[in-house]
C-alpha cells in the first residue's frame, strides 16, 4: 500500500511536469494552430541560464526567476522573427518552421556553448528528501508538485480574470470574431508565446533539477512527451493538456513500478499502446477543445 | 602537351612524396549529439598528440600525420557515410566513434577496404569480435571493468547487488557482466531493472530499490549522462544509502558537481593521475596546450589512441594500411597517457589498466588499480 502511495507521489511529480510542458504547447496551438516543436529549446535556454547563473555564483533563488524570464523573452522573439511571417500559412509550413527554429537553436548551442553537457550547480537541499506520514518524498518532487499546483491556479486566474487571458480565450474560440471585437492579433499571439515560454521555463527548472546537467539536445525528450500529452488530452484544450500530462505521468511511473521485470523492456511500447487505446476510445482526446474543428472520418 | 606531361610528372612525384612522408588519418567521430560528450574530449587528446608528433618531425622523425575530420552526429548511418568518404579520400587509418553500434556499422567498409580502424572509446568487448580483423578498441572492455568493480565490491564485503541496465546500447548492458562476476564470486543478485536512454524519470525504479528488504549492499549501473545524475538523485531521495557503482561513462564534470547525491560513488575508468604518472604528465601538457584543466580521462584516451597508431606505424615501417593493421595486432606494452597498452594475443580489445575512482567532496579519489582475475572475466555477451 505504501509503495502504491509512494509511486503515486512520483507519478504526480512527473505528470505535473508533463502537464506544464503540454500546456505550453496547447496555449500556442489553441490560438495559432501551431505545434511549436522549438518549445524544447526554450527549456534548453532556461537550462543554460541556470548553468551560467550557477557559474557566476548567483543564488538559486535569483537564478530561478531569471531562468523563467529568459525563455519568455526568447519565445516572444521566436514568434516575432520566425512565426509571424508564416502566420497565415498552412499548418504544415508552421510545423516545418518550428522544426527549423529548433534545429538552428540546437546548432547554435553546440557551436557557441558546447557540444558536451554542462553541469548545473544546484542546492544540495534539492537532492534531499522529507518524510511525510511514512512516505519518503524527494524535495525536488515536492517542489515539482507545488510548482505545478501554483502554475495551474495562476493560469486559471489569468485566463478567467486578466484582460490578456480573456482575449486569449476569445482568440482561441474564434480569432476572426475576436479581432472584430478589437483584440489585437499581434498582442494576443505575443502574449500566448510569452505564456508558453513561462511554462517552458518552470518546467525546465523542474527538469534540470532532476538531471543536474544541460546539453544542446536536452529539449527533444520533453517536447516529445509534451506532444503526446497534448494529443492525449485533446489538442488545443488547456484542461485537456493538463489531464493528458498527468495521465502520461501515471502511465509511465506505474508501468515502471509494477510491470513484471520480464516485461520491463517493452515498457515504452506498452505505455504508448495505452495512449493509442485511449485515443481509440476518445478520438478527440480526454477533454477536447470546445472549438475543435477536427472531424472523424 | 609537354606542359601537361610536366604537370602530371610533378603531381605524381608529389603524390609519391605524400605517400612516403605522411599518414592520412581519417576521423569519423561524433562532435555533436549524444556521443559528443565522449568523442569531443577524445579528439582534443588526439589533436594534442598529433601536434606533438608533427612538431617533432612526424612519426619516427619523418612521417607527418595529416588528419581529416568528419562529424558523424552520433548517428549510425552517418558514421557509415563518413567512413566511406574517408576511405574514398585515401585514409590509411580511421578513427571510429565512442560506441560499439556506429563502429560496427562502419566495420564492413573498413574490412573491405582493408584499412585499420580504431574506436575512440567504445568499451564493448563485442566490438572487435563483430567488427572483424580491422576494427580495434581503445578502452578497457566492459567485462573487464565489471570484473574489477565487482571484485572490489565483494572484497569490501558487499555480497548482494541490484543492477540497473538498458538494452538500448551494448555499453549500457555492462551491469549484466557485473551480475555474472558477483554470482561467480558467491554473491547474490537481488533484482534488476531496465531503463531507456534519455528516460526523464527514475523515481519509480528508485522507490522500488529503496523498498527492497533486505536492501542490496550495492547498486550497479552503467547509465551515463543525463540518466546517471537523474537516477542517483532519485535513488538518494528515495532513501537508499548503500554503495553505488558506476562505470567510465560518468567520468565527467557533472558527476563531480552533483554534491551530496554522488558522494561515495565508485566507478571504473581508464586511468587516474597518480603522482609522477604519465597521466599527470599528460594533464600538464593538456593545460599548457589548451589553457584549461583536463576535466575527464577521455582527453588522455585520445592521446593513447595516437600513441598506439604511432607505435604501429613504427613497427610496420610503412604507412601501408594492411601493414599498420598487422603491426597493431601485435603491439605490446605501448606506453600511453593512461596505461601500458597491449593488443598482442587479444581479438582487438586492448589489455589496459582499469582504475577505480571514488567521488569524494566533488573530487576524485583513487580506490585502486587492481588487475582482474582472468578466470573471472565473463565472455563477451553477444546480443
Amino acid at each position: 500500500m505504501d509503495l502504491i502511495l509512494q509511486q503515486t507521489v512520483n507519478a504526480l511529480a512527473l505528470g505535473g511536469t508533463y502537464a506544464l510542458l503540454a500546456l505550453g504547447l496547447a496555449v500556442v496551438f489553441s490560438i495559432m494552430g501551431l505545434i511549436n516543436f522549438a518549445h524544447g529549446e526554450l527549456m534548453t535556454i532556461a537550462g543554460y541560464v541556470l548553468m551560467y547563473c550557477g557559474l557566476a555564483g548567483i543564488p538559486f533563488a535569483v537564478s530561478v526567476p531569471l531562468a523563467v524570464l529568459a525563455p519568455m523573452l526568447a519565445a516572444m522573439a521566436m514568434e516575432r522573427v520566425a512565426f509571424r511571417p508564416v502566420r497565415n500559412a498552412s499548418g504544415a509550413t508552421m510545423l516545418v518552421t518550428s522544426f527549423a527554429v529548433a534545429m538552428i537553436l540546437q546548432v547554435l548551442f553546440q557551436n557557441l556553448i558546447s557540444a558536451r553537457s554542462q553541469p548545473v550547480i544546484l542546492p544540495d537541499a534539492l537532492s534531499q528528501s522529507v518524510t511525510i506520514g511514512g512516505l519518503i518524498i524527494g524535495v525536488n518532487k515536492l517542489f515539482a508538485i507545488l510548482a505545478t499546483i501554483v502554475m495551474l491556479i495562476a493560469l486559471e486566474l489569468f485566463m478567467k480574470k486578466q484582460k490578456h487571458g480573456i482575449a486569449m480565450r476569445a482568440a482561441a474560440e474564434d480569432f476572426a470574431i475576436a479581432r472584430l471585437m478589437g483584440i489585437r492579433a499581434n498582442t494576443v499571439i505575443s502574449a500566448a508565446f510569452a505564456l508558453s515560454g513561462l511554462l517552458a521555463g518552470v518546467a525546465a527548472v523542474l527538469w534540470v533539477s532532476q538531471r543536474a546537467s544541460v546539453d544542446p539536445l536536452m529539449g527533444f525528450t520533453p517536447v516529445l512527451k509534451a506532444f503526446i500529452a497534448a494529443i492525449l488530452g485533446g489538442l488545443g484544450s488547456l484542461r485537456g493538456a493538463v489531464a493528458g500530462g498527468f495521465v502520461l505521468g501515471f502511465i509511465e511511473v506505474f508501468l515502471a513500478a509494477f510491470l513484471p521485470s520480464a516485461w520491463q523492456e517493452f515498457r515504452e511500447p506498452i505505455g504508448l499502446s495505452l495512449v493509442v487505446l485511449i485515443l481509440i476510445l476518445r478520438p478527440n482526446g480526454l477533454i477536447p477543445a470546445a472549438t475543435l474543428q477536427a472531424q472523424k472520418v | 602537351m609537354k606542359h601537361i606531361l610536366i604537370a602530371t610528372t610533378a603531381l605524381s612525384i608529389a603524390a609519391l612524396d605524400a605517400q612516403a612522408d605522411e599518414l592520412k588519418l581519417g576521423l569519423a567521430t561524433a562532435q555533436t549529439g549524444g556521443l559528443a560528450p565522449y568523442d569531443a574530449p577524445v579528439v582534443e587528446g588526439i589533436r594534442i598528440a598529433v601536434d606533438e608528433i608533427n612538431a617533432a618531425g612526424g612519426i619516427g622523425g619523418k612521417i607527418m600525420i595529416e588528419m581529416t575530420e568528419k562529424d558523424v552526429r552520433s548517428d549510425t548511418a552517418q558514421t557509415s557515410i563518413s567512413v566511406q568518404e574517408l576511405v574514398d579520400a585515401g585514409s590509411e587509418a580511421i578513427v571510429l566513434p565512442c560506441d560499439a553500434d556506429p563502429s560496427i556499422a562502419a566495420a564492413a567498409i573498413v574490412a573491405s577496404a582493408q584499412i585499420p580502424a580504431i574506436s575512440t572509446c567504445a568499451s564493448s568487448p563485442t566490438l572487435p569480435l563483430i567488427g572483424g580483423d580491422y576494427v580495434f578498441a581503445n578502452f578497457p572492455g566492459d567485462n573487464v571493468q565489471a570484473t574489477v568493480s565487482a571484485s572490489w565490491a565483494f572484497e569490501q564485503g558487499m555480497k548482494t547487488v541490484f543492477i540497473l541496465y538498458s538494452p538500448d546500447s551494448q555499453y549500457t548492458t555492462m551491469p549484466l557482466y557485473f551480475a555474472d562476476v558477483m554470482k561467480s564470486l558467491g554473491g547474490e543478485v537481488l533484482g534488476e531493472a531496465t531503463y531507456n536512454i534519455g528516460q526523464p524519470d527514475f523515481s519509480a525504479i528508485a522507490t522500488q530499490i529503496a523498498a527492497l528488504d533486505p536492501a542490496p549492499d550495492v547498486v550497479m549501473t552503467s547509465a551515463y549522462e543525463p540518466d546517471f545524475p537523474t537516477f542517483i538523485k532519485a535513488l538518494r531521495a528515495a532513501g537508499y544509502e548503500g554503495q553505488v557503482i558506476g562505470s567510465d561513462g560518468i567520468d565527467s564534470p557533472t558527476t563531480f558537481g552533483l554534491g551530496d547525491a554522488a558522494e561515495g560513488v565508485v566507478f571504473s575508468t581508464a586511468g587516474h593521475a597518480t603522482e609522477g604518472s604519465p597521466l599527470e604528465g599528460f594533464n600538464t601538457l593538456y593545460e599548457e596546450t589548451t589553457g584549461s584543466k583536463s576535466e575527464t580521462v577521455f582527453n588522455a584516451v585520445g592521446y593513447d589512441l595516437v600513441k598506439v597508431l604511432e607505435a604501429a606505424v613504427v613497427a610496420a615501417g610503412s604507412t601501408e594500411p594492411q601493414a599498420i593493421r598487422d603491426a597493431m595486432a601485435n603491439l605490446e606494452d605501448v606506453q600511453g597517457a593512461t596505461s601500458l597498452i597491449t593488443y598482442k594475443g587479444t581479438t582487438g580489445m586492448p589489455v589496459r589498466q582499469v582504475s577505480l575512482v571514488r567521488v569524494k567532496s566533488g573530487e576524485r579519489e583513487l580506490v585502486g588499480q587492481p588487475s582482474p582475475r582472468a578466470d573471472l572475466i565473463p565472455a563477451p555477451r553477444m546480443q
